[in-house]
Formats: structure tokens, C-alpha cells, sequence
């Protein structure tokens, strides 16, 4: 198969070919290179290209495989394209997350501990990929660099916040990337461009060398278009950094090798109530067959959930917007229209109402954790529905009409609100009228459980009850 | 709060903070604020006990590594 060609498949397939000697690496990353530039002008993933920094990646690699270096041979992700959201520090480039006022930064001195850690895992850094400014939003409509498109449908959005990050992996650019999630930044954008995404568990991945957005509900994850890659990947992220304030002293547990355990009788039970009022047809129909899938028969409900949205729309509103306050102040214009008077009233929320949040926050957690006494795992919709076309305002769900960008988080938020790991599969289909696009099932489970969700996820790619592909784009 | 009790709220309020509301900005930032009240409303009516504590918690520090090595064991 040639570098093009492997470049369609799954990173570890990628990773084993080179490592057999199939392919090099160099080829892989002209491979991606070109694809990138093939497909760049019409889905504007990508806001910076690191050609130079990754072909000099992929010679060092194909350089000590040919000196018959056998440390290099077992990287785990061996000559494997991927990209990150542009708010990690790229060592060389100015970290913009998304906006206009950090053009002017210097560039950033070192990569981020995960950008370094997949580097390590012998993968290849291509480029930064397009975001909503500073990560507050859904839809990476972003006014600086331009929408992100969703490449199996130009006309619609890809999601957001980490849109780029979800489009370059559907449009088969990478097969791999980083992002981020506050709200929904990485489950959103999985379930509108169709790839499977892990958010871990709140402070299981360090997050320093990134910029934040609301530092008590960010967490740092990845897309891929396998469980298993996403596995890989996450499994080569892991690891404390005392750097983080939100990381917690754990030791790494992989996953990969646990994918193969299967279901193996963990209960799993699909969350009614709130989440199937705020659902959608096609979410209903997306959640319904992954439950057939798996054979999950209970509905089972937690309680307050939409309270427990609420507190986290206001954390982050007030954390948000109080990061901002200085340039709020001197430069209020130069911010993205769409979210900057958002910013500026989360500046003004009472205190009060953001420590009654937070108190709502843990009520709610503890609920979550007793429903976890009964069940591993738990299955909601990602997004209330498919992707919608690039600037829509509004949404139709359910007779509610509802502002589209602050709605497609309506799902995920409450569940990023309390940490828990979550892997998103994307379902096909879901929508009679529009068969063509993807909507994501988030798989739950309790903290630090990333095992299993992932398990799940594997389960649903290889019964074919899920699945990424890469968009036809030509 | 009524639509008045915003304005008068967070026109004193970012004046407080020393923070400029353009005319072109004020209607979006009284709409937004507005829905963050609702919210905040709905969290309110939840009635929550005195030791329902908040979920933000502050943990000494240390960058010895020998603590940190002690926690991961």
C-alpha cells in the first residue's frame, strides 16, 4: 500500500508499516502534507503548516530505523502524522488560541508536556488547527481565520471549540490530533465530523504549556478515527506534571491492551430524562441502536441535570471572562463578535452565583457517583443534533427553539461539568433527510475509568455499530 | 431580576471594574447577562445545606520530589 493510500487507514496501521519497513516515514509525512494542501482551501482546518519541523521529524525517525535502532522500533505511534488545536504551545509558533490578540506573542519556547509526549511516542507534529477564539463556542465560525468546514458536508460547521482538530481527521489530513474540552470542545466536534474523541477524566492529562480557558473545568483529549488509535495515543499522553494545578498524582494505566477484554460484563444503562427531552430525533435514533448494540436495556436518570448545566454555563462564563478582563478593557473590539459580550458579562457575574455553582457541581457529582455503584458505564447523545449548515442561528429541537451556538453543548456540558471520562462514537445515518452526516453517542463511565470507555468504543467499531471514515473529498 | 435591575446592575458593576461598555457591545453583554441570571436563577432554587461544600478545593503544594513520588505510590 502506498503512503497515500495508508495514510486513509488507522495510525496504527501507519505506526506498523513503517516499523516493518513498508513504508518511512518521510513518505507518510509528504503523504499528509500533500492532503493537506489538496484539501486546505475548502475545509480550513489548519492555521499553521510545520513542514519543515516534520520533515526534519520523519528523517531523524527514518535515519535511526535505518541505522537499526531498536528503541525507535517500538514507539507506539512510529512516523504517525498529527496535529494539535492551536492553543497548545508549538515550540516556534506564537499559541494564538483562536484569537487576533495573541498574534503578537512571542512564539512559545518549548511544546506543551503532550505534544512533547507524542513526540516521544515517535509521532510527527504537521501543523495547528482552527479553533473558536479562546474556546468559547461550539461551532469554530471563527471571524480571524475563517469557519472551519465540515468535510463530509463543506456547507455545514464542524463543531467546536476544537474544530479543527476534528475536521483534519475526517478529512483524512491526520489520522490523529489533540484538543481540548471546557464544555463539549471535543465530543461537539466528534459528533458533527464524525470521528470517535476521548475527553478523560477532569485532571488526568496535564495541561500546562496550553492556554486556558476556565481552569476548573478544561480538560485536554483527542480525536481519532479507532478507539484503538485513540487508545495509542492516550495512552502515550499519560502521566502526572506537578505543573498543572488541576493534574492529579496518578500513575499512568494503558489502555490498549486492556481493548481486547471486550464488554465482558460491565452494566451499561442509557440516561433518560433530561437527556433524551433535549435530544432530537436523530440524537434519540444515534443512542437507541448503540444501546441495541450493547444490549443495554435500562434507562436510568440522573437527577438536576439541568441545573447542573446551568453551573457549569455560569463557572465558565465567570472564569472565562475574568481570564480576559485586561484586554476586555483596552481592546474590547479585537475580540471574536460572537463571543465577546459573553466574555464581558461573565466579568460581571455576582460571586455568589458562581460559589453556589460550584457547590451545585459536587451536589451533582455525588449523585453521579452513587448511579456509578450500579452501573460502569452510561450512554447519552453528544450533540441534540447533526451538524448544522454554517451560520445558523437558531435550532428546532424537540419544538423548543433554542440559539444554536450556545445549544450544541446542551448534552455534554453537564457531563464535562463533573469530569467524567467520556469517549464519543460516531453513528451514521441517523437522520433520514440527511444520511450523509454523523452524530456521536458519548460513552460515560465513572473518574478514571478511561479503560472503559474505551472498551465500549471498541466493542461498537469493531461490531460496525460505529465508525469514522475518511470524508470523500477527492 | 428585571430587565431594568440588569442594566442598572452590570452598568455599575463594570464601572466597578473599570470596564468600558461600548454602545456597540451593551445590548449583547445585558442579553448574555440576562442568561447567565436565569441560569443562576435555576441553580438557586435548588436548596443546598451548609456542608455542601463547593467543588473547587485548594491543595498545599509541594515541588519536592520526593512528595510527589509519595503520592504516586
Amino acid at each position: 500500500m502506498n503512503a497515500p493510500d495508508l495514510l486513509n487507514q488507522s495510525a496504527a496501521d501507519m505506526a506498523a508499516a513503517v516499523r516493518a519497513g513498508l513504508t518511512t516515514a518521510t513518505a507518510l509525512t509528504h503523504a499528509s502534507l500533500d492532503r493537506i494542501s489538496a484539501t486546505q482551501p475548502r475545509v480550513n482546518a489548519f492555521t499553521a503548516v510545520t513542514v519543515k519541523r516534520a520533515l526534519q521529524t520523519a528523517a531523524d525517525l527514518d535515519a535511526r530505523l535505518a541505522n537499526g535502532d531498536t528503541t525507535v522500533q517500538e514507539l507506539p505511534l512510529l512516523g504517525v502524522p498529527f496535529a494539535v488545536k492551536n492553543l497548545f504551545d508549538v515550540a516556534g509558533l506564537t499559541t494564538l488560541a483562536g484569537s487576533k490578540i495573541e498574534r503578537g506573542k512571542s512564539v512559545a519556547a518549548a511544546d506543551a508536556p503532550l505534544v512533547a509526549r507524542l513526540h516521544a511516542a515517535g509521532a510527527v507534529l504537521v501543523g495547528a488547527l482552527n479553533m473558536d477564539e479562546y474556546a468559547y463556542g461550539f461551532t469554530t465560525e471563527n471571524s480571524h481565520e475563517g469557519a472551519t468546514h465540515n468535510p463530509h458536508d463543506l456547507t455545514r460547521i464542524a463543531g467546536g471549540s476544537s474544530g479543527g482538530s476534528a475536521a483534519a481527521v475526517a478529512a483524512g489530513q491526520v489520522p490523529l490530533s489533540l484538543g481540548s474540552d471546557t464544555n463539549g470542545s471535543i465530543r461537539v466536534p466528534a459528533s458533527l465530523c464524525g470521528t470517535f474523541g476521548l475527553k478523560p477524566t477532569y485532571g488526568r492529562l496535564p495541561r500546562n504549556g496550553t492556554y486556558p480557558f476556565v481552569a476548573s473545568l478544561d480538560h485536554l483529549g483527542g480525536f481519532a478515527r479507532s478507539a484503538l488509535d485513540l487508545a495509542l495515543m492516550y495512552d502515550a499522553l499519560q502521566g502526572y506534571d506537578s505543573r498543572d494545578s488541576g493534574c492529579v498524582a496518578r500513575r499512568a494505566e494503558p489502555t490498549a491492551s486492556e481493548l481486547a477484554l471486550g464488554l465482558n460484563g460491565m452494566r451499561i444503562a442509557t440516561l433518560g430524562g433530561y437527556f433524551h427531552d433535549q435530544a432530537g430525533p436523530e440524537a434519540r435514533t444515534a443512542v437507541a441502536r448503540v444501546a441495541q448494540a450493547l444490549g443495554a436495556q435500562q434507562v436510568v436518570e440522573l437527577p438536576e441535570v439541568a441545573r447542573a448545566r446551568a453551573a457549569a454555563f455560569i463557572i465558565a462564563n465567570s472564569e472565562g471572562g475574568s481570564l480576559h478582563l485586561p484586554d476586555l478593557r483596552s481592546r474590547a473590539a479585537d475580540f471574536e463578535p460572537l463571543s465577546r459580550d459573553r466574555f464581558l458579562a461573565g466579568t460581571l457575574l455576582p460571586a455568589a452565583w458562581v460559589h453556589n455553582a460550584q457547590r451545585m457541581r459536587r451536589w451533582f457529582a455525588l449523585r453521579a457517583a452513587e448511579l456509578f455503584q450500579d452501573f460502569d458505564v452510561l450512554l447519552a447523545p453528544a450533540t441534540p443534533c447533526v451538524a448544522p449548515t454554517i451560520g445558523t442561528e437558531w435550532l428546532h429541537i424537540n419544538a423548543q427553539r433554542l440559539p444554536a451556538r450556545a445549544s450544541m453543548g446542551l448534552l455534554s456540558q453537564p457531563i464535562s461539568c463533573i469530569g467524567l471520562p467520556v469517549c464519543a462514537v460516531p453513528v451514521w445515518g441517523c437522520d433520514p433527510a440527511l444520511p450523509h452526516l454523523p452524530l456521536a453517542v458519548q460513552i460515560i463511565a465513572a473518574p478514571w475509568r478511561e479503560d472503559r470507555v474505551l472498551r465500549v468504543a471498541h466493542h461498537l467499531h469493531m461490531t460496525g455499530a460505529a465508525s469514522a471514515p475518511v470524508a470523500s473529498l477527492g | 431580576m428585571t430587565p431594568t435591575e440588569i442594566e442598572n446592575y452590570v452598568d455599575a458593576a463594570a464601572a466597578a471594574l473599570n470596564l468600558p461598555l461600548s454602545p456597540e457591545h451593551r445590548p449583547g453583554v445585558l442579553h448574555y447577562f440576562a442568561l447567565a441570571s436565569g441560569l443562576a436563577d435555576l441553580v438557586a432554587a435548588h436548596p443546598l445545606g451548609v456542608t455542601d461544600d463547593p467543588a473547587e478545593s485548594f491543595e498545599p503544594i509541594s515541588l519536592s520530589r520526593d512528595a510527589v513520588n509519595k503520592r504516586l505510590t
